[in-house]
């Protein structure tokens, strides 16, 4: 089997185990690249109709034309649409200036502490690649979050086999991860096969391009001239610079990342 | 087979043994670590006045960094001229067995490094043991460190013979045996001359003669069910062709009910109808009549069925917390079927290191063991043994939360009933009525059995009760042997219009249970 349609079954595989084992799910859409792959993968495994609520959580610095391909696609493909805000933090002023771990912390992991407490959901789905970053290619397919939201990496249970932990107490949510296998790559090929719309942002103009969308203030686009879904991939295959290199909450210190999302960002 | 398809390989061995240097000299030889990531290793290393440390690569974890050791599996990619390759780290710790274990359960082969002047130790024998449990067949030996003791024939001959001599013992024969220096880059990539006298394929090379995935296109149609979608006016069986090919048109059999049905259609979204699907598809089936099977079940070519399990024997790991106990019950989970089991037999306890026996019949098995049993099953599921299908001859246990254990089935028995039971799960028939909870199974003749969840067992326990409709007097039996084994209470009447069970939670403060409040049936 081509490694695309392995990706794409083994995905498919995981989000039919998840919506039969959980009945409260939602979908983190980030509008990136690869979590509007993870939606038409959803589309895919349940027939054209996405049985679960896809949840957005809107910092408020996000790119205005984010915004607005969010709720276009959100209309053409029929899908139900949750925004989230930390709208208190926003109020009294949270922004990068108080600190990068700071703000995250509290406009995107407090953000969705807030919709999932709201809604109760047991199951998030979440577009994260074991290829983006140290402590994402530890992850399980199936991840416990404790009531803290603490993701417990030093003890995680094991998994095989696609036989997934999915009986939790009511304390406990769990992240599933339908394209933990999946490279940057392989995203924008499959892109590229299934002709996925994407968030224009990814294509370069005046020669830059974003290689990974995140919030306008911390959020830097790179020198590039790929100007299609073609030119990225022939991008990829060349370069030498890393998919977060434009994401600066990556590089403010040492283990930032892993810190950040033991505490349950995404 | 399509060659360039990525073949995923786990690296395992003995605690410093060589596994991250070997890591980075894959990727080095390959040119396969982008820039960066070698400038972000090398600030990294200077930043905590160490030389540069290829274990960075897949140790991210600051407590991996900070302690140089590996905690959790990782994973990452290379490339040879041939195909891309997905490398799965493993921790060599005893400790963190059980992520050497999620690790190497998702790889298509192995390579088992072994210190060659160490020789074999603990957790060689271990991971070796581990991988042949989790059914890996496609393993290469590489014998490490040759350069400390002179690249001298001998000592790599000595260290090859035990190895050889440990893996027959637990079903395994390496393809390749490579004599290696991971640090130095000897028959890596390019065959050493400080080696003349060994005359095998590099590790690239033996690795490149290995299959994505062990071909299982020729084996019998399993397509075990994973969930059933109802909309658009039919029923479509959701679920993955394990083995075997599934074909519109075909005469199918399900397992373990028996039920039988000629297939409709096979789809996926957005295409047209399929004339079949393969292995590793996940597709979603239609049949030509209404029928009702439930998750679990596997459908097969007529003919050619999995057997309807109702003991199974298997060897097993457990990494348990808890010691797996002989007469406990525990879940069992085998493709998408999950039954409740009771571990009735424990034939051999063994040291996963050593493999020695050290008990027969015995009462436990304690966390890293590994053990030949037997369970019982509550009722028939479909499995095969790993010989014949290792796609549906491997399961799991789970305790509590998570899984514990797995394993894999050396074989089947059903019971006496046969193929033919059908297992009806009394949770999923219930219906909630404004006036009660109710099942109805007048329609359910035939030999049956009945099973229910613990949500259902738990909801008894807050004090609802459920009344069931049954067909026949001798699904009273069944129905009282369900009751006696979860503790509940039931009465029993028959009326005009058929037989009426209700089950209920019986428990000192309740009142005595009547049937006032439900309805009439």
């Amino acid at each position: 089997m081509e490694s695309l349609d392995a990706l794409e079954n083994q995905s498919i595989y995981i989000f039919r185990e998840a919506y039969r084992k959980f009945k409260d799910l939602a979908m983190l859409w980030s509008i990136g690249k690869d979590s509007t792959t993870m939606l038409w993968l959803a589309r895919k495994a349940f027939f054209g109709r996405v049985p679960f609520p896809l949840v957005h959580i809107d910092t408020s610095y996000k790119h205005p034309v984010m915004i607005a391909y969010r709720d276009r696609m959100a209309k053409e493909w029929g899908v139900e649409l949750v925004v989230g805000r930390n709208s208190q933090a926003i109020r009294e002023g949270m922004d990068p200036t108080k600190g990068r771990f700071v703000c995250c912390n509290a406009l995107k992991t407090q953000g969705l502490q807030q919709i999932l407490d709201e809604h109760r959901y047991k199951g998030i789905f979440l577009g994260i690649r074991r290829d983006e970053e140290g402590s994402r290619a530890k992850e399980r397919v199936f991840s416990p979050r404790d009531k803290n939201f603490e993701w417990n990496y030093k003890d995680q249970p094991p998994e095989m086999w696609d036989q997934f932990n999915t009986s939790f107490g009511p304390e406990t949510h769990v992240r599933i991860h339908p394209l933990l296998s999946w490279t940057e790559l392989d995203i924008w090929k499959y892109i590229h096969r299934e002709k996925i719309p994407v968030c224009p942002l990814y294509f370069a103009s005046e020669g830059k391009r974003f290689r990974s969308l995140g919030c306008v203030p911390c959020n830097f686009p790179l020198d590039s001239s790929a100007g299609t879904v073609e030119e990225i991939i022939r991008e990829l295959q060349v370069t030498k610079t890393p998919e977060r290199a434009g994401r600066a909450q990556d590089h403010e210190a040492a283990y930032m990342m892993q810190k950040l999302r033991s505490l349950g960002y995404m | 087979m399509n060659i360039t398809d990525t073949l995923r390989i786990v690296i395992v061995g003995h605690v410093d043994h060589g596994k991250s240097t070997l890591i980075g000299r894959l990727f080095y030889d390959t040119g396969s670590l982008p820039e960066e990531r070698y400038r972000e290793i090398e600030a990294t290393c200077r930043a905590q006045g160490r030389a540069f440390e290829f274990a960075y690569l897949m140790d991210a974890l600051e407590e991996e960094r900070e302690h140089n050791i590996t905690i959790d599996t990782a994973q990452t990619f290379f490339k040879t001229s041939l195909r891309p390759y997905i490398i799965i780290d493993a921790p060599g710790h005893k400790e963190f067995l059980k992520n050497m274990i999620t690790g190497a359960a998702a790889a298509d082969a192995a390579i088992l490094l072994v210190d060659g002047a160490e020789g074999v130790r603990e957790q060689t024998r271990r991971h070796a043991y581990m991988l042949s449990l989790l059914g890996l067949r496609q393993v290469v030996v590489a014998v490490n460190k040759l350069d400390l003791v002179g690249f001298r024939r001998d000592r790599f001959e000595g260290v090859e013979e035990e190895i050889r001599g440990f893996l027959l013992s637990v079903g395994l024969v390496p393809a390749h045996v490579v004599p290696i220096s991971a640090r130095e880059g000897d028959n890596i990539a390019t065959p050493s001359e400080r080696t003349a006298w060994y005359s095998g394929p590099t590790l690239l090379d033996a690795l490149d003669s290995f299959f994505p995935a062990r071909d299982i296109s020729g084996l019998p149609l399993r397509f075990p069910v994973q969930d059933i979608y109802v909309g658009d006016g039919k029923r479509v069986y959701a679920g993955r062709v394990e083995s075997g090919c599934l074909r519109a048109g075909s005469r199918a059999v399900f397992s373990p009910s028996g039920k039988k049905a000629v297939v409709r259609s096979v789809e996926k979204w957005k295409q047209p109808a399929l004339p079949e699907a393969h292995a590793g598809e996940c597709v979603g089936v239609t049949f030509t009549e209404e029928l009702f099977v439930e998750r679990g079940e596997v459908l097969s070519e007529a003919g050619e069925a999995s057997p309807a399990a109702r003991e199974i024997s298997a060897s097993l790991f457990w990494l348990g917390n808890e010691p797996l106990r002989l007469s406990a019950r525990y879940v069992l989970k085998l493709a998408t079927a999950e039954v409740e089991a009771v571990l009735s037999a424990i034939t051999e306890r063994i040291d996963s290191s050593t493999l020695e026996v050290t008990e027969r019949h015995a009462n436990r098995v304690e966390n890293l063991e590994v053990a030949n049993v037997t369970f019982t099953l509550q009722h028939s599921i479909a499995a095969d043994t790993f010989k014949e299908n290792p796609r549906m001859g491997r399961f799991v246990v789970e305790v509590g939360e998570f899984v514990a254990g797995g394993g894999i089935v050396r074989e089947v028995r059903s019971d006496r009933l046969g193929r033919g039971t059908r297992v009806v799960r009394l949770h999923s028939r219930m219906m909630t009525e404004p006036d009660g909870n109710f099942v109805d199974l007048s329609q359910e003749a035939g030999p049956v059995e009945f099973e229910v969840s613990r949500e259902f067992v738990a909801r008894l326990g807050e004090g609802e009760k459920v009344a069931i409709r049954l067909c026949t007097a001798d699904q009273l039996e069944k129905i009282a042997r369900l009751a006696f084994g979860y503790g509940l209470g039931m009465t029993y009447r028959r009326g005009p219009d058929g037989n009426r069970v209700v089950l209920f939670r019986e428990s000192p403060v309740v009142q005595a249970a009547t049937e006032d409040g439900f309805p009439v049936i």
